[in-house]
């Protein structure tokens, strides 16, 4: 009985001993700057184990994360690094995304490295679109636009590319909260308009924002 | 071997209440692994809306152009401010937007269905499976 007892917690504490990544920071946090359009992390590991490691692939949730590494075998005791790359490509707020790294060691359990970047929306739009019904009242409808707290932007002003569609803009809160109205003139048919909404910031290529109305 | 006869036998009695509670237990876990994830729909309910949904491909653009759902629209955040306006045209108040990217594991489907509910849509459903599972179901 008892021989059988040690088998089992042998059997059970043997993968111990073989290769194993173990990783500095499995989970890092970003800050993003306004103007930055990417953030890389690095993840150093080292094979703690008594035999080497051999890194099958590296896959991450989301297309615009890209994760590489430079070589895929590992002796006990060596050191690396695998690099990801997030593009924002317009995410704004909190993002988190994984990668999974399959080793021979943990083959149907990857190892999960987390990625979490805080990417601040200087200028939040809400809502995006608004619509009428064809037939309707042409009631104005209001979309709200805020800076952020410090973010050293300016709302400049708001076009319409559609002259039966009208947009006012008005400040609320002195540079920090607008109110664009829309009114379109004829509801009769569908119709549709882009409106810009031009900022001074960054000052070099100052950004333009959209937002849309819809006669439907 | 009397300590092992006597943990078999509870384990036996264990047993009992366990597989009743499996059965019968109003909060019991899902034994498929079919569960949905809150705003998802699976396959075979967004067929059932037939030309009422509104298929969103939230890939990449390469992904879209190799193969996508027919009728699909591309609509993914790196393109947002140019392929939004199309979306709109297409859109009316009563379609279902159905919003898809490859796989189970993929993000972009549920990223770009937020961003649709944050911009006051409100019936935006993200597909179970994604574009892997159409391919599945095509076959």
């Amino acid at each position: 009985m008892r021989t059988s007892f040690f088998i089992l917690l042998l059997s059970i504490f043997a993968g111990s001993a073989h290769g194993q990544l173990v990783f500095d920071q499995p989970e890092q946090s970003f800050k993003a700057k306004p103007e930055q359009e990417s953030i890389v992390a690095k993840y150093r590991f080292t094979n703690s184990g008594k035999e080497s490691v051999k890194i099958g692939n590296v896959q991450t949730s989301c297309g615009c994360t890209v994760a590489s590494l430079k070589k895929t075998d590992y002796a006990p005791g060596e050191s690396g690094e695998i690099e990801a790359k997030f593009t924002f490509g317009g995410r704004v707020g909190r993002q988190e995304k994984a990668i999974l790294v399959n080793t021979s060691e943990t083959k149907d359990k990857p190892i999960v490295l987390r990625l979490v970047v805080d990417i601040e929306d200087q200028i939040s739009i809400q809502p995006e679109s608004v619509f009428w019904q064809v037939g309707e009242q042409p009631d104005p409808k209001k979309i709200e636009v805020t800076v952020a707290d410090n973010a050293p932007v300016k709302i400049l002003s708001v076009v319409s590319d559609n002259p039966s569609i009208k947009a006012e803009l008005s400040e609320v809160k002195p540079g920090k909260e607008y109110e664009i109205q829309i009114t379109p003139t004829d509801v009769s048919r569908q119709a549709g308009a882009t409106l810009l909404i031009r900022t001074n910031y960054p000052q070099q290529n100052p950004q333009t924002r959209y937002a849309y109305a819809r006669i439907k | 071997m009397k300590p092992v006869r006597q943990a078999v036998l509870i384990l036996l009695v264990a047993l009992i209440p366990a597989g009743v509670t499996a059965v019968v237990h109003p909060r019991r876990p899902p034994w498929s692994g079919e569960t949905l994830a809150p705003g998802e729909k699976k396959l075979k309910t967004v067929l059932s809306w037939g030309s009422n949904a509104l298929w969103v491909d939230a890939r990449s653009r390469p992904a879209y152009e190799a193969e996508h759902v027919p009728g699909a629209l591309l609509l993914n955040l790196e393109e947002w401010d140019s392929l939004f306006p199309r979306f709109l045209d297409q859109w009316s108040p009563e379609r279902k937007v159905v919003v898809y990217c490859d796989s189970k594991s993929c993000e972009m489907s549920h990223e770009v269905a937020a961003r649709l509910e944050r911009s006051g849509f409100s019936s935006v459903y993200v597909l179970k499976g994604g574009w892997e599972e159409w391919k599945k179901a095509a076959k």
